[in-house]
């Protein structure tokens, strides 16, 4: 062992010292494949800060995983760049009247990545296989809830049929990936099946995985020339790994990298500033919002909130001693749009998302206004009280996020103008889990969320249900017409009746403020336009599958 | 006999601090707080209570800390099997492997050069006291070592990737993953160039510092004198009796660098997106993966002792003191 490692580090010793010599010789790009049009193949560098946990889509929990399913495997439909869903594997589908059968008739001349032909059995089996092992499953089990049976009536046909109508079919649809059969049926139990690495998966999809190591976290993917769309223009794609945002725009600065998938806010102006570099900003699905304690006493062993939080006023004041377009400017450069309901209004392009709401004006003035009026009055430290409640609040965020400090601190500065003294408080995530799943052991919070293409997922935060250990919500807000209307909108599959019922429920949400959404922010990101362009620019990204299928290189 | 003695009287210790970590490992990662199941799905991810109920089994999370985890715990690292990692559902001991050679590569170099550099600037500086070299020696030393490595690691990165086109990040260009040996060594070694410059300069300067202090002690004992007026050559004196005596505090430092160096390239491995240990422990951490954390703190406990224990042994050699006792 000894002697093994002492030559290696010879050898390395001796290139390095050659490679010196040769004065950063650049290392020779890689022909994979040669590419179709002659020259050069078109490789398409992406750099991110993570990488995919697994390539099982049956226990891969990492947005990452996700992106790199969405260009290997196709799913029966998919969302568009405008936030419609279209067919992948599917050319066309249709509903029944009572709306619990859903009749696809899949595209011709689909052909899995091993040249085989793509059959409606195939498809049917790959969801079959999730509602027959949920534990298995875990990832996408919560995807074929209400799903009583999946079969392929004839070689280009899939019919689903639900116990009950589910409005959001096609958002879910749009994550069961068509995976090949013969790579996942050996599996007999949920272990099994998960410990299975996936590292060469099998797809329909517009790339071809050439390799993901591990190690390394490289992941390089090549065009599938035989794609049912057609082929990508590119030739390859290669995600790599960094750990250091700083070294990742580096990179891009020097052309190591052709494409950063998520800048920072703090690095956007100087990542604009690059030459041969574009960035782009679009409106993104995420947000940050203060968090109320809004736990009810019955519901909390031990409950430490300040009680003054109860009161709609306190809660109105909090809002209105907010200046929301200075936290954008400020903390975040810009790269905001004020928010007000809990849905963004990037989801299905913008179709569900409450329009109506009107958040207050700012005004330190009229907040006092709201305290006073409300009875809460100025004790000899500038701190307000009423009934012996003083209002002084715990003000907590994640330490993990670079703006969450200083919108404390923003945060912090205006209640004290209005007599409530807020203290800032750093913690790490988990603390903060664990003191907002289950108990409410807090007052004030600031947090984010990521919101799914469909708002199923963001007004499920707000169900009484979810206040559990292990569920998503925080804020214990409990309104049983609220969970009603969440039970609707799930089966309403009228998209119209739908819309009214999830405007209803951002409307009592944003009312009774568990959350006050302080911004949605943009989703950052930047690509070296002297070498590639014509992506599409779209809340999916620019790295979405039909994007990189439509990108090609500058000539 | 009175170094065997010495000896095994350093085993027991290094295997009584061994015992000891062993139980401080399996405690420390626990008193945490936080619930890893959270910590490995994310927080946008949506797995139902009860998907996550029966993770928490499958990794023995619902049973009590005392005594169920820690038997069982125990029983397995009784058998030598560090258990499977929960966020990359990989043994243990096989990504604690992977990730060694690479750390050790960028150590060994970077000690390597950072021993003999700081060594011969040392005895050089303290040979040629308060002439304008060893002020300048003195100098660059203390600001290496002061320098925070996180800064002077992406400084290096900008200032070597922008002129002299270095790679900004990995181990190995994305191109060359799985590509023959011979291909991958010259590009391998063009990645190592920055995160070793940086690893020598920050140590450099701890090593000069030492070496020039040591030298400067010897040299004023009487038996320099003595050798002076026997004739031998200000060359001879220092080799032969200088550099061997001052070498003792070189050898504690260095083994004590070797061990910490392991979990000290926590920062450049970052900087330079390296693949190595350090970099594997802080996701570890930031994922609450109690068996990868459990086994990298494990090998890097081991690798502090077994330093230790080198220098121990090497000074039963250098140090007639020790032989005697």
């Amino acid at each position: 062992m000894k002697i093994r490692y002492n030559f290696l580090v010879l050898v390395t010793l001796l290139a390095l010292i050659l490679s010196a010599c040769g004065g950063g010789a650049q290392a020779t790009q890689a022909p994979t494949d040669a590419p179709a049009t002659g020259g050069e193949p078109a490789v398409l560098k992406i750099g991110w800060l993570g990488e995919p946990d697994t390539l099982n889509p049956a226990y891969a929990f990492l947005t990452e995983a996700y992106a790199v399913f969405d260009l290997v495997y196709s799913p029966l439909v998919t969302e568009d760049a405008s936030g419609n869903y279209v067919g992948a594997l599917a050319k066309e589908w249709s509903t029944s009247d009572d709306g619990l059968t859903w009749t696809f008739t899949l595209k011709d001349g689909v052909k899995w990545h091993n040249g085989e032909a793509l059959t409606a059995d195939q498809v049917a089996w790959a969801i079959n296989a999730i509602m027959a092992d949920p534990d298995g499953w875990a990832a996408l089990s919560g995807y074929v809830g209400g799903f009583s049976e999946v079969t392929a009536p004839d070689d280009k046909t899939v019919q689903i049929v639900t116990e009950y109508p589910i409005a959001n079919m096609e958002y879910r649809l749009s994550f069961l990936y068509a995976v090949y059969p013969p790579d996942f049926e050996s599996f007999t139990t949920p272990e099994d099946l998960q410990n299975f690495t996936n590292d060469k998966p099998i797809g329909t999809g517009r790339f071809i995985l050439n390799t993901f190591d591990k190690d390394t976290g490289v992941i390089l993917l090549d065009a599938n020339k035989d794609y049912v769309d057609g082929a990508p223009i590119i030739d390859q794609v290669i995600y790599q790994k960094f750990d250091s945002a700083d070294a990742m725009i580096q990179a891009l600065k020097v052309g190591d990298i052709d494409l950063l998938s998520d800048v920072p806010a703090s690095a956007f102006e100087t990542v604009k500033g690059f030459e041969g570099v574009t960035a782009v900003a679009f409106d993104g699905r995420s947000f940050d919002e203060l968090i109320i304690n809004d736990v009810s006493e019955d519901n909390d062993p031990a409950p430490t909130g300040n009680p003054a939080l109860k009161d709609p006023a306190v809660r109105l004041a909090l809002e209105t001693a907010m200046n929301r377009q200075d936290i954008i400017d400020i903390v975040l450069q810009g790269q905001g749009t004020p928010g007000d309901t809990i849905v963004p209004p990037t989801l299905g392009g913008g179709f569900w998302h409450n329009p109506n709401i009107k958040t207050p004006e700012f005004s330190i003035e009229k907040a006092n206004q709201i305290l006073e009026d409300a009875g809460y009055v100025k004790g000899a430290d500038g701190v307000r009280e009423k009934d012996g409640v003083r209002l002084e609040f715990r003000l907590q965020f994640d330490v993990d996020s670079s703006n969450y400090p200083r919108i404390a601190d923003l945060l912090a500065d205006w209640y004290s103008q209005i007599g409530i003294k807020a203290t800032p408080e750093g913690v790490n995530s988990d603390t903060l889990i664990a003191a907002t799943t289950g108990v409410g052991d807090y007052d004030l919070v600031i947090w984010g969320w990521g919101a799914d293409p469909d708002p199923d997922f963001i007004l499920s935060i707000m169900v009484t249900d979810q206040f559990v250990i292990g569920g998503w919500s925080d804020a214990g807000y409990h309104n049983p017409e609220y969970d009603q209307l969440y039970l609707d909108q799930q089966a309403a599959v009228n998209k119209e009746e739908r819309q009214e019922i999830i405007y209803k429920m951002q409307d009592m949400v944003y009312n009774d403020r568990p959350y006050i959404v302080l911004y949605y922010s943009n989703y950052l990101q930047a690509y070296r336009s002297d070498r590639f362009t014509n992506f599409i620019e779209s809340p999916l990204g620019l790295d979405d599958d039909a994007s990189l299928a439509q990108a090609k290189p500058v000539q | 006999m009175a170094r065997r003695d010495y000896l095994l009287g350093k085993f027991g210790i290094a295997l009584l601090t061994l015992l000891f970590v062993l139980l401080l490992d399996f405690i420390l990662f626990r008193v945490l707080p936080g619930d890893p199941i959270r910590a490995v799905i994310g927080r946008n991810v949506r797995i139902s209570a009860e998907v996550q109920e029966s993770l928490r089994a499958q990794f023995g999370l619902d049973k009590p800390v005392f005594p169920d985890q820690f038997v069982d715990t125990l029983g397995q690292w009784a058998q030598g099997n560090l258990g499977v990692s929960w966020s990359q559902r990989k043994p243990v001991s096989e990504i604690l492997i992977s990730k060694l050679w690479n750390t050790l590569l960028l150590i060994g170099l970077g000690q390597l050069l950072s021993i003999v550099l700081g060594a011969i600037l040392g005895l050089l500086a303290g040979w040629k006291r308060k002439t304008p070299f060893d002020v300048g020696a003195l100098t660059f030393s203390l600001i290496a070592w002061a320098t925070p490595t996180f800064w002077l690691g992406i400084i290096l990165l900008v200032a070597g990737s922008t002129w002299f086109g270095l790679p900004t990040g990995g181990i190995v260009s994305p191109e060359n993953v799985g590509k023959p040996l011979h291909t991958v060594i010259p590009d391998v070694a063009r990645h190592l160039i920055l995160p070793t410059l940086t690893f020598t300069i920050l140590y450099l300067g701890e090593y000069m510092l030492i070496m020039r202090s040591s030298i400067l002690e010897v040299l004023s004992e009487d038996y320099i004198l003595t050798a002076r007026a026997k004739g031998m050559s200000h060359f001879q004196v220092l080799t032969k009796h200088g550099l061997r005596n001052a070498m003792l505090p070189m050898v504690t430092i260095i083994a004590l660098n070797l061990g910490f160096t392991v979990s000290g390239a926590i920062y450049i491995e970052t900087v330079f997106s390296y693949d190595g240990l350090g970099n594997l422990v802080q996701t570890a951490l930031v994922k609450q993966d109690y068996p990868l954390l459990q086994g990298a703190f494990l090998l890097l406990a081991v690798s502090v002792i077994i330093a230790n224990m080198l220098a121990d042994f090497l000074y039963t050699y250098l140090d007639p003191r020790v032989k005697a006792n």
